[in-house]
């Protein structure tokens, strides 16, 4: 009987991975908005280019698990 | 029976005879009820007549131990006889769907059959329409329930026979596109008592998966019939995640296909369209990438500009460019001004000179260097010998000097 506990980079994936795409377009949107100082601009930059680097570690680590489940359950 | 009871025979005498044909509208009323309305029939087709109007009549008769153990009469109109799938025949065994009527000028009840179909494969076939008509009346294909699918499923439940080639496409297609966790939960596909199965393993995913494929490869029509089941149905309208259902062949449309959020041609498709591809995922990741360094280049390059056009505008030179404007203009104004003054002063020069000349050619001076003198008394020059007596003291004017000198006598012109 399998559990029905979350890999951790699987949860990882389904929590933040758009929400962290999401998050990346709005920096984008920030730092080509004429409005924003370029001190300020430079901290977005930090961080985007973060979460680039979180989403490119989420892709590569995905990985098949197969499970199956007792009949009987 | 009281036979004392005689007040009870004068009410029976007392009752008002019914007329016939209100007696058969209360048949007709009471034959107007639910439980023989749309329902389905099955039996041997008796005394079929196919009347030259088109209207068929027979009777539908079930029987038992060689004798007819019950026989009840069919009519079947010809707007509903043109649909017919099969001849019906003497003797063949059918399945009828229809409704009980009563017919007052026969004084008969009969079955008005809708549809007909033969037992056996045509059994299902009317069971399916059943089905469809009920589940649909419970909203279980209704456009309003179904779910969009989430963009990135964690894990994917797969009902689907353990063996068998289903489960080994999704894995693949799975492993290909976008691996995670695939649960599978095994069911039988076919048979007797599938339906349950199937329904059992739909409603053990719930809370494990964030979508469910429900999946079986092609088969025959009674093959896939369990999927047509109810049981099958209400689970996958009750499952708690959106259902990709891909059962049979694209031709085939099960019950399940209808219900179910979404429909995939095959199991391959139904597992492309519940994982994302990695590589679309990852060229999506790589623009957005460049799209963040362009943005923050473009940025800096902005903010270049800006100084650059604020040193611009504080720049010395052009301070200085101002101050040298000023200076000249004072230059000019004071070049002006001397040559307005020097003008000014050679005609005063001018003047002057005239002026001088005038004044040499009127100086007593210069008479009296002529050899005159000016006589003056009392500082008051003398014009008239008038002016003058004996013994006046006078003062005489020279060119060089003066003197002076005491009046001895005055000679008057007139007197002279």
């Amino acid at each position: 009987m399998a559990t029905a506990r979350l890999s951790w980079s699987v949860w990882i994936m389904k929590e933040t991975y758009e929400t962290k795409i999401e998050q990346l377009r709005k920096i984008i949107e920030k730092i080509e908005d004429g409005n924003t100082g370029l001190d300020d601009s430079i901290k977005l930059y930090e961080q985007g280019a973060v979460l680039v680097k979180q989403c490119e570690v989420m892709l590569a680590e995905a990985e098949l698990k197969i499970t199956t489940l007792s009949r009987d359950a | 029976m009281d036979w004392f009871n005689r007040p009870d025979v004068t009410t029976v005498c007392e009752k008002v005879p019914l007329r016939v044909s209100e007696l058969s509208a209360i048949i007709e009323g009471l034959l107007d009820n639910p439980l023989l309305q749309d329902i389905l029939v099955r039996g041997e087709v008796t005394n079929y007549t196919h009347h030259a109007r088109g209207h068929r009549y027979f009777s539908l008769s079930e029987k038992g131990g060689g004798n007819t153990a019950a026989v009840i009469k069919c009519v079947m109109w010809r707007s509903d006889a043109e649909r017919l799938s099969c001849n019906p025949s003497e003797g063949m065994e059918v399945i009828v769907s229809g409704t009980i009527r009563a017919y007052a000028p026969h004084g008969s009840y009969q079955l008005q059959v809708k549809e007909m179909r033969k037992a056996g494969l045509g059994e299902k076939f009317l069971l399916l329409e059943q089905w469809k008509k009920q589940l649909a009346a419970e909203g279980c294909f209704s456009l309003e329930r179904k779910r969009c699918l989430p963009t990135f499923p964690a894990r994917i439940g797969v009902v689907t026979s353990e063996t068998g080639a289903v489960i080994h496409d999704i894995r693949t297609v799975v492993g290909r596109r976008y691996p995670l966790e695939i649960i599978i939960s095994p069911t039988a596909v076919q048979g007797e008592q599938a339906h349950r199965e199937i329904a059992g393993a739909i409603t053990r995913l719930a809370g494990m998966v964030d979508v469910v494929i429900v999946a079986r490869g092609g088969g025959s029509f009674e093959d896939l019939f369990p999927f047509n089941h109810p049981d099958v149905v209400r689970a996958i309208v009750a499952c708690p995640v959106p259902v990709v259902s891909a059962i049979g062949h694209e031709v085939d449309v099960t019950l399940s296909d209808l219900a179910a959020d979404l429909r995939a041609a095959t199991p391959s498709a139904a597992a492309e369209l519940v994982v994302p591809d990695r590589i679309v995922l990852t060229t999506r990741l790589q623009e957005l990438k460049s799209l963040l360094n362009a943005s923050l280049q473009a940025r800096v390059a902005w903010a270049r500009d800006e100084v650059a056009d604020m040193r611009d505008r504080l720049r010395p030179q052009r301070f200085s460019r101002k101050l040298e404007e000023r200076k000249q203009n004072m230059a000019d104004l004071s070049d002006r001004l001397e040559r307005a003054f020097s003008n000014r002063l050679s005609h005063e020069h001018l003047l002057l000179a005239e002026m001088k000349t005038a004044l040499d050619s009127r100086n007593p001076i210069a008479v009296l260097a002529r050899g005159y003198c000016v006589a003056e008394k009392q500082g008051e020059v003398v014009r008239s010998s008038d002016a003058i007596t004996k013994g006046d003291r006078m003062k005489i004017r020279f060119y060089d000097g003066n003197s002076q000198v005491i009046v001895e006598r005055v000679d008057h012109e007139r007197n002279l």
